[in-house]
């Protein structure tokens, strides 16, 4: 072979290496950045004033003096539109029958899409749901819901051979010649006097209980469910892996027994989570009766279980990486063997162990499969801690899946699940990002 | 201190023997301990084939493995289980194809390719992959990947293309770190050898190194497989969740349904009736999946402790 064509594949060859870790970090970034950007649009936001008033309300946040100041004025702005509209519906009766049959269907729809976009009209009763009792609480959601009332979605099928087309029709058209003709203008030009958009901070998205199955409120009954399986989990996996970790590295003699209980070690952390779930339900929920039903316990224990492995491999490395003449120069001393393990090899392993620590609570914080059957239900009150030995409780992962599948209204709660998403995503790899910050400092220790 | 009581510095016979006597038991303490992970396989193993037995007993394997009609919730149920295998083993071929040539570049880029520098920063996007919840990937999979998909052309976005695309990406960086570790262990004098000879960088690697750590990459691969047979969100979001073999088979963009996907989404309504069929059909999945991911790992236990060149 020639050396420029060894040259040209040793370049080649470089070349798919550096772009398949090109590629890898792009799906990260493609993954990342619409969670990260959408995700962040639940706290930060053009609210209504529908927003306010809700949130004034239910949560008692904001002024609320001010809040019905200015709810009066949006108020105001809004009442043309229901006088014309019933003094409009009055007229209608004039029309001939064909004509008036339309006009009602598209009033009748006009209807549906006012009170969603402001709320519940004023001469009607207090809507039962809670989602019916305020207008758009988002701006961008609002404004989904004007086009709505501007225009009438229409499908065409005149080519047979291809998939329909969506047209939009103006319903001015329907109105023309009629005295309901200014209302679209009027709202057109009023829409923000109306709902009277302005940039919202809800950080109180975090710290809030769901208000109607997540229509409204925020997340904290989830996030404090998964802070609670999480740490559930390591006080029950950390103790364990620690010791077991010390007797592999320390006292176990290479034999036939500890061969056999790293096999088990490895088919363990090679149980899919699933099993692990369908394991809880069966052994801790049905066998031994940890709780009556599903708990914030048995979930705690079946996700020890499952990171059970990664926590005492990485304890395992750590207490490995303790130089040995650390462990002589303590025996020299005259301590004995399990004292100089306490004082000086558990102490120098300890940033190793804590590393893999944190990044098994992550995982602990991120699986779904496992507490599906044991701990997670789709809605739900904050517990109180000692609540959590015989209560479930939701959690950021289950309801994640939750809101995506099983909501109502999967589309109108877009930014709750993004949030969701989001603080999951971002509470997992803080936690990453602290192990590997930390294990390079330790790196960087060991080093000099 | 009290220097009146007469100290000797050996132990006298009886504290030897309490000496020796607490640190066998406390030894003994760790030992019970070390073994719980093994209890506990054991625990598990026996729960699942313990529920799962009650289903081949009454029904046999035949219609579970070979049958084509998956409707457990019939009266009487009917339990070919045949399309759910098929479907997980497509999702996990997928996943598998994508993920593993990707996955050996990037390990041989980040163990011999890149500088030190940009490998420090290449290293946590790897960890910062896998340490990705899988539901975010399955929310991802669901809400972002399948519209685009559709915008495509595909009929439906929740289909095996979209499953193993993901799942490929979800297998990656365990992929990556271990054949990363296996190209590591591969000592530098046989690639500083394969240089003196006059090789290139691409000669010494794929006939050298590869070669030699050829063990620790088929791990690596396995490890991949069975992280893409054990997913469950997000096969069960975003694979469509059909019980039906894809015509053709190769047709990427039919929706199927997957072991894990069967048993999350099955035991909520098969719970209430426990002991039925319905209910010990899903842990007959269960104990096939454990077979396999047993299996899996002992081959790779094989594999790895197996003489190296």
């Amino acid at each position: 072979m020639q050396l420029k064509t060894r040259k040209f594949i040793n370049k080649l060859f470089s070349g798919t290496g550096i772009a398949s870790v090109v590629i890898m970090t792009a799906f990260l970034l493609i993954l990342l950045t619409p969670i990260a950007f959408r995700g962040l649009g639940a706290i930060f936001f053009t609210g209504t004033i529908e927003h306010r008033m809700l949130n004034c309300k239910e949560f008692g946040h904001g002024n609320r003096e001010k809040i019905e100041k200015e709810f009066a004025k949006a108020k105001a702005a809004r009442e043309p539109v229901y006088l014309q509209f019933d003094s409009f519906k009055k007229e209608v009766k004039n029309f001939d029958p064909e004509k008036r049959r339309e006009l009602k269907s598209q009033l009748k729809e006009i209807k549906e899409f006012l009170k969603e976009l402001l709320g519940p009209f004023p001469d009607e009763p207090t809507p039962v749901l809670l989602r019916n009792q305020y207008g758009q609480t988002r701006w961008k959601n609002a404004k989904e819901k004007f086009h709505h009332i501007l225009y009438s979605e229409e499908w065409d099928y005149s080519d047979p051979d291809k998939p329909g087309v969506k047209l939009f029709i103006p319903r001015k058209k329907y109105f023309a010649k009629t005295s309901f003709e200014s209302f679209f203008p009027y709202l057109e030009k009023n829409i923000k006097e109306m709902l009277l958009p302005e940039f919202t901070c809800y950080w109180q998205f975090l710290t809030d209980k769901s208000k109607d199955a997540h229509f409204f409120g925020g997340i904290m009954p989830e996030i404090l469910g998964t802070i609670y399986l999480a740490l559930g989990a390591m006080i029950f996996a950390v103790p364990l892996g620690i010791l077991a970790a010390i007797y592999l590295s320390e006292y176990a003699k290479p034999g036939k027994v500890i061969s056999f209980l790293r096999i088990c070690m490895g088919a363990l952390a090679g149980v899919p989570s699933i099993v692990f779930g369908l394991f809880g339900l069966a052994f801790f929920i049905n066998t031994i009766h940890v709780s009556d039903s599903k708990s914030v316990l048995a979930g705690s224990l079946t996700l020890a279980l499952l990171i059970l492995p990664t926590v005492i491999r990485s304890a395992e490395e750590a207490i490995k990486a303790v130089p040995n003449t650390y462990r002589e120069a303590s025996l020299g001393l005259g301590a004995g063997k399990w004292h100089s393990i306490w004082t000086v090899v558990l102490p120098n392993a300890l940033p190793g162990i804590l590393t893999g620590t944190i990044i098994s609570l992550g995982r602990a914080a991120g699986e779904t499969a496992p507490i599906i059957f044991t701990a997670a239900v789709s809605v739900g009150l904050p517990l109180k801690i000692w609540e959590t030995l015989s209560q479930p409780t939701p959690a950021l992962s289950w309801n994640i899946y939750n809101l995506c599948t099983e909501h109502e209204a999967v589309d109108e709660i877009r930014h709750v699940q993004y949030g969701m998403v989001f603080v999951l995503i971002a509470i997992v790899l803080l936690f990453n990002l602290s192990a590997i910050i930390a294990r390079a400092r330790i790196l960087k220790k060991l080093k000099s | 201190m009290n220097f009146n009581k007469k100290q000797s510095l050996v132990f006298s016979k009886k504290e030897a023997a309490f000496q020796r006597l607490g640190s066998s038991i406390g030894k003994g303490f760790l030992f019970l301990i070390a073994s719980f992970s093994a209890v506990v396989v054991f625990l598990i193993f026996w729960f699942i084939v313990k529920d799962g037995i009650p289903f081949f007993v009454e029904k046999g394997f035949k219609e579970f493995f070979t049958g084509t009609n998956w409707y457990p919730a019939a009266e009487p149920g009917e339990f070919g289980a045949l399309p759910i295998f098929v479907g997980t083993i497509l999702v996990t071929l997928g996943a598998i194809i994508i993920a593993v040539p990707i996955g050996i570049c990037a390990a041989v880029c980040l163990s011999d390719v890149l500088s030190f520098k940009i490998r420090q920063i290449a290293k946590p996007i790897v960890e910062m992959l896998a340490a990705v919840p899988s539901v975010a990937y399955g929310f991802f999979a669901l809400v972002i990947f399948a519209p685009f998909l559709q915008k495509l052309g595909a009929t439906s976005g929740t289909n095996v293309l979209n499953v193993s695309i993901i799942l490929g990406i979800m297998a990656l960086p365990t992929i990556v770190s271990v054949a990363e570790d296996a190209l590591q262990a591969v000592g530098k004098d046989l690639r500083e050898g394969s240089y003196a000879l006059g090789a290139t960088r691409a000669e010494t690697l794929i006939k050298v190194v590869i070669p030699a750590a050829a063990s620790g990459i088929s791990a690596a691969v396995i490890l991949g497989i069975m992280r893409a047979i054990g997913e469950t969100m997000v096969v069960w979001m975003a694979s469509g969740n059909a019980a039906q073999i894809p015509e053709p088979i190769y047709n990427v963009l039919q929706p199927v349904r997957t072991l894990t996907a069967t048993i999350a989404g099955d035991m909520g309504e098969a719970d209430h009736i426990t002991g039925s069929m319905r209910y010990h059909v899903l842990f007959a999945m269960a104990a096939s999946l454990l077979a396999i991911s047993f299996l899996c790992n002992c081959i790779s236990e094989w594999i790895t402790t197996r003489k190296k060149y």
